[in-house]
């Protein structure tokens, strides 16, 4: 029979020919001569942030879940998200909390990434707007509410509630038959095991995180006693002082240095993760420090070859994990106000948070997003689904607690003894007393 | 002989170009072939070739588009640099205005300290010579050691520090002017700038956001700032080691190159892969190396354009060869069609041709065959009619001599038989071959068949000395339905042939064999006439029902006959639905072989004669174990029980058997070929061991003599082979004395037409007279009128019963005989109805005494008219009436 139907090639020859007189139209057609372009007056919001050393084709979890918000963002609102970021080169540049409070304090930015520190200092000073009215905040849980009212104002809202932990290597633990710390005795044993057994140096540090020991072991009873309101402002009036609270962890952390359970003079010019994760991966140190997400980030602690568990600190109360709120604040006289506040709201809408969550797998701030944390997570995970926990800051507290211990913490490390740290948090103190009065 | 030759050479100059069209169709083929082959080679170079230039035309474009690209981004990265140039080139500019002013003020210090910071200079400060500490325009003291100028760099000749984080917590740099008055430097005015304020100078992001670009500060390799809206979210963004880091930019010597250029100052480009996409790395020199503006632009978006090129040029070509090849679809169906018409067309031709060569070759043998049958005729019919003119001439001579009178109507009469016999096949093919033969079926016995063709063969054979013989085997019903006539013309015209073509002394077998009935409605014969005399030629074979031709040879010229006989014959067997087919060898004889079927008429089994004879059971005794078989058969047709017997003494041994049981039999079928038994004597012991009373009925051979001694004995008889229960059942109903139905014992008194007067219309005065002179020979009158209408006109006027019978010729002038006989009928009178008219004339076919009897004729009798028949049918009708 015939090769092609005689009907199939006149349907063919037919497109064919629609087809070159489309080309062909579209080929002739004239425009007007007159080329006008429209001046587009782009929306923009300024967003600093701090940014990590990036490593070739790693992807960075957390910043791509934070980027998805952002351009959530931008699609719904049609506005531009420009990223402001800085990173210190070395200890010896300016940290990111003091170009932070620069940049706050000199209106360079419309919405900034806070840590408690700052968010506490900026909110205190004025420099940030309250963002009690956004949509969003109905969402959020109370806890984070709470951490970030300064002032009577909500000067901060996080995209996920960052806790830290402790990160063992559990196959270390596992080879000298040592159990997870609960105390701090727990765990000064087991970093004597380890160091008997030729670990060098069993606590990998930074110049950042060793505070969290300090808060764990300061606070667990004020948090989980059952008298949180009552002790806080018996230290908001001076009838406590935090220097009592504080001492048991600086000297916990004074023992571990002496002991050579942390190297001091190299964490105290170690940043996060640079100086101690290498060699955590590496299997030289089997116990470091670090918050939820980098169990999650390939950047950090996201594929070790070896079982890992992410623990609370220890503390009289067994293990604490630790809370400290940060959280996105906008300028007080940010230059774009309005589109910021928008974009932080669709930002921290439960849309945003979900795909925020599922990304970066993180304890959501709002109460209505849920979603399952990555094996490793689970003990510490379990700890605060049991409201089980310290915060690492709160601004109920008048004497700033995220930030200053962290500089005292320093101090330790740089050689100072446990009372010279007390009287500095009783300087502190009284400092707070006579701003009150 | 001319055209004759012409005819020849024209032939010859056919079968010429035949071959030669055969070999010009070939190389015509193989060069279409080779022609095909080297445009499908054409076809794919010039394709190549396209391909080749599209390609190079393509790739030219892209490396233009390329090269344009990077010029674009070339100048894209000179505007950005000029564009920062011009603002440090500005900001010293200005710098220089604000020391010459400063110069000029009395106490400058008051005029530094009330300095409100713009989107530009952040803060001043001024120095006076001589010392380490001024006033800064955010109120502290102002020193310099914070400041970094070792690395020697410059602004339009005004010394710039090395980048700095500022107390707003943003990169900045300082340009120090010095304040001169009266030629004599009095101070030094510092003044610190914010990269971000080049950023709204910058275009907002360039190749679609997709380039990334960061300004750095040469000596320090910190990335001091990032414009908005330049390039992607990902990426190293601290310092070039980072830079290098995020990218994968590891390649030592790479590094190494491109830190040569930056320490000399230079701009440069490099490919390399930036998170998996091929992309353009830039390095690009600001303020005399100062600066540089590091970043990327993937391949893919700065040869947007030239892809955008190429994507339509590859439309351009699809669409073109699309174009193409649906040009070469249709070109190809067209052709194809073209062909295959072409093809159809020389089929056709060809086709037309054999045709037309056929019917030639048909015609040229048709005439071939008329004439050589109107050359046989003129012979077959010049012969009896010179032997009837002679032998009339003769008749004239001798009229006187009563004996020769007598011999010679004798020849002029076997003579004129012979002419009618030739006129009758020559009409019988035209007939046949018209369509016109119309088979008259109906109930005839294979008895009476094979009776009458016994006949008129065994005398004919037996002239020519030779044996005949008939059997019979297999047949069920010998009862059937058909067209008797033309089933004795088939045997007949074989047989006779048979006769002819047997030498003298040659033996003929007709045999009539029942095949495997194909439905129970229908007898399946074979009949088959075979002979062993000259046989036929192979090629004579393949002719032989043809018409028009006759197996001539030395041997049987001498034959008469038409040629028609076996044509006639194949003619009324496809009637019939039957077949025939012929085997024949020279010298050794011919095997006719034909295969008819005939419909078994309803009831035809007479069982109640057999019941009323009181005949149950007989015994048929015959040496050939067939014949007993058929005998068999036929008989339980009739439910008579027939036992075989195929020696004297089994036949001896059932009849005792039979009288012991006291059932005997009613008759004995006795062949007379029991083995080593003379039948006579055989009769006698038969008599003397079942008595007298059995009917004993011999079944003979034709040939047999010394039987008639038999037919002394009482309730003996001989039947001839081969067997049929009809005539088995006549030869009873004879024996038994009963009148046959169709005795004729005083036939010829009762035909006699003395008296009788008849009416005959006639126009032919010969044959007029011919009528006339029998009927007068018969003492018969007869009154003669020419034609219909006159016979109608003497009939009505004549006295009623004066006719006996009138009879009607049909073809006449003024009146046929049909409108003349319903005209006659038409009459008002008694007899009109009733009077015999009897058909004569030359129209002899079937349909002619249709016509005759619908016109309300009596009887039809052809012309020429036997007298006989002629009698017997006016005897018929006239003494009905």
């Amino acid at each position: 029979m015939c090769f092609f139907r005689r009907v199939d090639i006149k349907k063919a020859g037919m497109l064919c020919i629609v087809g070159m007189a489309a080309l062909a139209m579209t080929a002739c057609r004239t425009d007007n001569n007159l080329i006008v372009v429209e001046n587009e007056e782009k929306r923009i919001v300024e967003l600093f942030s701090p940014m990590e050393k990036s490593e070739a084709y790693v992807e960075n979890t957390a910043r791509s879940a934070a980027d998805k918000t952002v351009m959530l963002a931008e699609e719904k609102l049609d506005v531009s998200v420009g990223y402001v970021t800085y990173t210190a080169e070395d200890y010896q540049d300016k940290t990111y909390d003091d170009v932070t409070l620069d940049r706050a304090r000199n209106d360079m930015d419309d919405i900034y990434l806070l840590n408690p520190d700052t968010l506490r200092v900026l909110g205190e000073e004025g420099k940030l707007k309250d963002l009690s009215g956004l949509d969003c905040v109905k969402n959020l849980r109370e806890v984070v509410i709470a951490a970030n009212m300064v002032d009577g104002k909500l000067v901060g809202i996080p995209q996920e509630v960052v806790a830290y932990g402790l990160f063992i290597n559990k196959d270390m633990f596992d080879q000298y038959g040592l159990a997870l710390p609960e105390t701090p005795d727990d765990f000064l044993e087991c970093c004597r095991v380890f160091k008997e057994n030729g670990i060098e140096t069993p606590v990998g540090a930074n110049r950042w995180w060793l505070e969290t020991f300090v808060l764990a072991q300061a606070y667990a009873d004020l948090y989980n006693g059952g008298n949180t309101e009552a002790e806080i402002a018996a230290l908001n009036s001076g009838e406590s002082k935090y220097s009592d609270y504080m001492r048991p962890g600086f000297e916990f952390l004074q023992e571990m240095i002496d002991k050579g359970y942390v190297d001091a003079e190299k964490a105290l010019v170690s940043e996060a993760i640079e100086g101690e994760g290498a060699e955590f991966l590496a299997r030289k140190t089997p116990i470091v420090m670090a918050y939820w997400g980098a169990a999650n980030t390939d950047t950090a602690y996201g594929s070790p070859d070896f079982e890992m568990q992410v623990i609370g600190f220890p503390s009289s109360r067994g293990q604490m994990p630790v809370i400290p709120m940060t959280g996105f604040g906008v300028g007080i006289n940010a230059e774009h106000g309005e589109d910021a506040l928008a974009v932080l709201d669709v930002m921290l809408s439960d849309e945003a948070l979900q795909i925020y969550a599922e990304t970066n797998r993180v304890i959501s701030p709002s109460k209505n997003v849920e979603v399952e944390c990555v094996p490793a997570l689970k003990p510490l995970h379990d700890k605060i689904h049991n409201n089980v926990y310290v915060l690492g800051s709160n601004a109920g507290m008048e004497v700033e607690q995220w930030g200053n211990t962290c500089l005292i913490v320093r101090e330790l490390l740089g050689g100072a003894s446990v009372d010279e740290c007390m009287a500095q948090f009783d300087r502190l103190q009284e400092e707070a007393l006579e701003k009150q009065r | 002989m001319l055209i004759g030759c012409k005819g020849e050479q024209r032939i010859n100059v056919v079968g010429y170009q035949s071959g030669t069209e055969i070999k010009m169709r070939k190389k015509h083929d193989e060069s279409r072939k080779d022609r095909g082959i080297s445009l499908l080679v054409s076809i794919i170079l010039v394709f190549l070739f396209l391909a080749i230039v599209v390609f190079s035309v393509s790739h030219k474009i892209s490396r233009e588009m390329a090269a344009s690209a990077t010029q674009n981004l070339n100048e894209s990265l000179d505007l950005i640099k000029c564009t920062i140039e011009a603002i440090l080139n500005k900001e010293a500019e200005y710098q220089r205005l604000m020391a010459q002013g400063i110069a000029e003020m009395e106490e400058p210090e008051e005029y530094i300290r009330k300095y409100k910071r713009s989107g530009t200079m952040m803060k001043i400060g001024l120095i006076r010579s001589g010392e380490t500490e001024g006033v800064c325009s955010t109120g502290e003291v102002f020193t310099e050691e914070e400041l970094d100028f070792s690395a020697g760099g410059t602004i339009d000749g005004l010394p710039v520090s090395q980048s700095y984080l500022n107390y707003m917590g943003t990169w900045a740099y300082c340009i120090k002017c010095p304040v001169v008055k009266d030629g004599r430097e009095i101070a030094m005015l510092y003044i610190e700038y914010i990269y971000d304020s080049f950023d709204k100078s910058l275009p907002e992001g360039f190749y679609n956001k997709k380039a990334m670009l960061y300004i750095m500060d040469a000596e320090t390799e910190r990335f001091v700032l990032k414009p908005k809206g330049m390039g992607e979210r990902s990426a190293g963004h601290l310092n070039l080691s980072d830079f290098y880091r995020a990218n994968d930019i590891q390649e030592e010597n790479l590094r190494e190159d491109v830190d040569a250029c930056l320490a000399e100052n230079k701009n440069i480009m490099f490919y390399h892969d930036i998170r998996n996409k091929d992309s353009l790395n830039y390095m690009w020199s600001v303020n005399n190396g100062t600066l540089y503006l590091i970043g990327y632009v993937p391949i893919d978006a700065i040869q947007q354009e030239g892809r955008s090129v190429n994507q339509n040029i590859l439309i351009v070509v699809a669409v073109m060869l699309i174009a193409f090849f649906l040009c070469c679809l249709i070109y190809y169906l067209n052709q194809r069609q073209q062909i295959k018409l072409r093809k159809e067309r020389e089929e056709e031709r060809e086709i037309s041709n054999r045709r037309l060569a056929e019917a030639l070759q048909a015609a040229q043998i048709a005439s071939n065959s008329k004439t050589m049958f109107l050359s046989n005729m003129s012979h077959d019919i010049r012969t009896p009619m010179n032997a009837v003119l002679g032998f009339t001439t003769l008749l004239a001579r001798d009229a006187e001599n009563p004996d020769k009178v007598r011999e010679y109507t004798k020849k002029i009469m076997a003579s004129g038989q012979h002419l009618l016999s030739l006129i009758n096949d020559i009409l019988d093919v035209s007939k046949i071959e018209s369509g016109k033969v119309v088979l008259n079926v109906e109930e005839f016995t294979l008895n009476d068949l094979v009776s009458s063709v016994d006949a008129i063969i065994r005398p004919m054979a037996a002239a020519r000395e030779q044996k005949f013989y008939l059997e019979v085997a297999g047949i069920k019903h010998e009862s059937l339905m058909g067209d008797e006539t033309r089933i004795n013309q088939i045997l007949i015209n074989l047989l006779s042939n048979a006769v002819k073509y047997t030498q003298t002394g040659g033996s003929i077998w007709l045999r009539i064999i029942g095949l495997k009935q194909r439905s129970n409605q229908f007898e399946h014969l074979r009949i088959e006439v075979q002979d062993n005399g000259y046989g036929m030629t192979p090629e004579y074979l393949e002719t032989i029902f043809d018409a028009f031709t006759r197996a001539e040879n030395s041997t049987t010229n001498k034959v008469q006959g038409t040629g028609l006989g076996m044509a006639i014959t194949k003619n009324i067997i496809e009637l019939m639905g039957g077949t025939i087919e012929v085997t024949s060898e020279v010298n050794k004889g011919s095997l006719f072989r034909v295969d008819l079927e005939f419909r078994i008429p309803e009831g035809q089994a007479d069982k109640l004669f057999w019941e009323e004879k009181g005949i149950s059971r007989i015994l048929v005794a015959d040496g050939d174990a067939g014949v007993c078989e058929n005998m068999q058969a036929l008989m339980e047709n009739v439910e008579v029980e027939a036992d075989p017997a195929q020696s004297l003494e089994e036949v001896l041994s059932l009849l005792k058997a039979c009288e012991q049981a006291q059932k005997g039999y009613d008759v004995l079928l006795l062949g007379s070929n029991l083995p080593e038994t003379d039948t006579l004597q055989a009769v006698k012991r038969i008599r003397e061991e079942a008595g007298d009373a059995l009917l004993i009925l011999i079944l003979a051979e034709h040939e047999e003599a010394g039987l008639e001694n038999i037919l002394q004995t009482e309730n003996t008889g001989i039947l001839m082979k081969p067997f049929f229960a009809s005539a088995f059942k006549e030869k009873i109903r004879e024996m038994r004395a009963e009148p046959t139905q169709t005795g004729e014992a005083d036939g010829k008194d009762k035909n006699n037409l003395e008296g009788l007067y008849f009416l005959a219309a006639e126009d032919n005065e010969i044959n007029a007279e011919i009528l006339r002179e029998i009927l007068l020979f018969e003492n018969a009158r007869c009154e003669i009128v020419e034609n219909g209408q006159i016979a109608v006109e003497r009939f009505a006027e004549s006295k009623e019963g004066e006719f006996d019978a009138i009879l009607m010729d049909v073809q006449m002038p003024v009146m046929n005989g049909y409108d003349a006989t319903r005209a006659i009928r038409a009459l008002e009178r008694e007899d009109a109805r009733t009077i015999p008219i009897i058909a004569m004339t030359a129209n002899a076919f079937a349909e002619d005494e249709r016509e005759a009897l619908h016109a309300g004729m009596n009887v039809h009798l052809a012309k020429p008219v036997d007298i006989d028949m002629l009698k017997k049918v006016i005897r018929e009708y006239t003494k009905r009436e």
